[in-house]
């Protein structure tokens, strides 16, 4: 069941950020739907998780993009199991402390990321500042529309029901 | 609870190693594995077509149904542009004759023309490191490796690895490991301009110090390199320094609006290559996958 989540999370993320790549081409913004579907798979189901979430997320956009394929995917995978063991060790729960899991661990990829690069290639890649910038405000954003959908959505589902259900009663008398 | 985290750490270690490996057999070989990217690139590219139509009918809903508040206001705008052009185009055909009839007179040898192919974008990077996007045409269409990719701006990228039937990935000029011969239109100084150098996102190198390069300059492609034809539009320069050693530090601001990427043109005909001025260093061979 866990898997089959992690997996359904993975795939969805994926689906989304080749819709956004789609949009943020080029621009100077740019966001990775497919970290915020692993942090989010490893605050809520574990570092465990996270390990997968980051291995599969990571490597299947290394294979669509022309990068060395295993950097993204040993960088996804530290980050996933990094932000599952933060979760695990301190509760988070409010939404807040989860975006800020997502921002922290956004910078943290792409530290790893730059780092593994300069290690490949001998010398530092250009580092651009404000794009990170722009990347770890933007992942906050879908991560707290994805965790307050994840909170609400339930909740919301069960109280229409239930206005249906009365309203159904209502009309019987 | 130790005996799950020590299972957790284990699956990390080994997954970790996993990548490292993974790394090492590419960053070693460096001609890449065929296999390693033909398949999944193949059972990816039709995924990425369907979210490509996906997104494309999503805009094209948005911009044909219901965003055509500005629509009216931008025909007027089209007209008075197009009209512009027009005279604009006489201007540069009336130009062009006269260089025409001095080409004949002094002999010159004429530019050999490019029979291109027109190939639609389906698919963006999902990444931000190595900007690659996908093309609805392969080797079925006659597109080879290392073909030169054009937009009416100018120069976009070649085709990378190892093009399917029906789609093949393009590295735009603008990433990572991404570089072209270039020259300087002004002050005829030639160079290789190479992608992934931030904001603006092109680098020019090994043009000498002596060169008196400026902002605003034109930068063209030198066809040195066998990939791109001579005199397409590579960019501007936008910020030309001395540098510390015997090369300018020149940046540059592509021609191309690489955001807008929609149809691109695929040069079919491989350029020859240029004949090289003997005093032009030669530029070092590329790193990693896509380099020139």
């Amino acid at each position: 069941m866990k898997t089959t989540a992690v997996l359904l999370t993975l795939v969805v993320s994926v689906l989304l950020q080749l819709v956004a790549a789609r949009y943020a081409f080029g621009a100077a913004w740019h966001l990775d739907l497919v970290l915020v579907g692993v942090v989010y798979a490893a605050i809520y189901w574990g570092p465990a998780a996270g390990i997968l979430a980051g291995t599969l997320g990571g490597l299947t956009q290394d294979l669509l993009s022309s990068g060395i394929v295993g950097v993204g995917g040993l960088a996804k995978t530290l980050t996933g199991f990094a932000a599952g063991t933060f979760a695990a060790q301190f509760i988070v729960v409010r939404p807040q402390a989860r975006v800020l899991v997502v921002m922290v661990a956004t910078v943290a990829h792409r530290a790893v990321m730059v780092g593994l690069y300069a290690l490949i290639d001998q010398r530092w890649p250009a580092v651009s500042w404000s794009a990170i910038l722009g990347e770890t405000l933007l992942n906050a954003v879908a991560a707290l529309a994805a965790f307050q959908a994840t909170e609400l959505l339930p909740g919301a589902i069960s109280r229409s029901r239930q206005a249906r259900r009365s309203s159904i009663r209502r009309r019987q008398w | 609870m130790f005996a799950t985290r020590r299972r957790t750490l284990s699956l990390l270690l080994i997954v970790s190693l996993g990548h490292v490996l993974l790394i090492s057999v590419q960053v070693q070989s460096k001609t890449g594995a065929p296999m390693l990217e033909a398949v999944p690139f193949a059972a990816f590219a039709q995924l990425q077509r369907a979210t490509g139509a996906f997104g494309g009918g999503i805009s094209g809903a948005w911009n044909h149904y219901i965003a055509l508040g500005g629509v009216a206001r931008e025909n007027e705008a089209l007209h008075r542009r197009l009209t512009e052009l027009e005279t604009a185009l006489q201007g540069e055909q009336a130009v062009a004759n006269t260089a025409r009839a001095l080409e004949g007179a002094l002999d010159l040898q004429q530019t050999l023309p490019v029979t291109t192919l027109a190939a639609r974008v389906i698919a963006f990077d999902p990444s931000a490191d190595f900007l690659t996007v996908t093309i609805d045409r392969g080797t079925a269409d006659g597109v080879g490796v290392d073909m030169a990719i054009l937009a009416a701006q100018g120069v976009v990228g070649k085709v990378l690895g190892h093009p399917l039937a029906h789609a093949a990935q393009v590295q735009l000029l603008i990433g990572r490991n991404a570089g072209a011969g270039a020259t300087l239109e002004r002050v005829d100084a030639e160079g290789v301009v190479k992608g992934g150098a931030g904001s603006p996102p092109l680098e020019m190198s090994y043009v000498s110090n002596a060169k008196d390069v400026k902002a605003g300059d034109r930068v063209l492609t030198s066809g040195h390199d066998g990939i791109f034809p001579p005199g397409f539009p590579i960019g501007v320069v936008e910020k030309a320094e001395r540098g510390s050693g015997m090369f300018r530090s020149i940046r540059i601001r592509p021609a191309v609006d690489f955001s807008h990427l929609g149809v691109v043109l695929v040069v079919i005909d491989r350029p020859a290559k240029a004949a090289k001025p003997a005093d032009t260093p030669a530029p070092p061979a590329g790193r990693g996958r896509g380099g020139l």
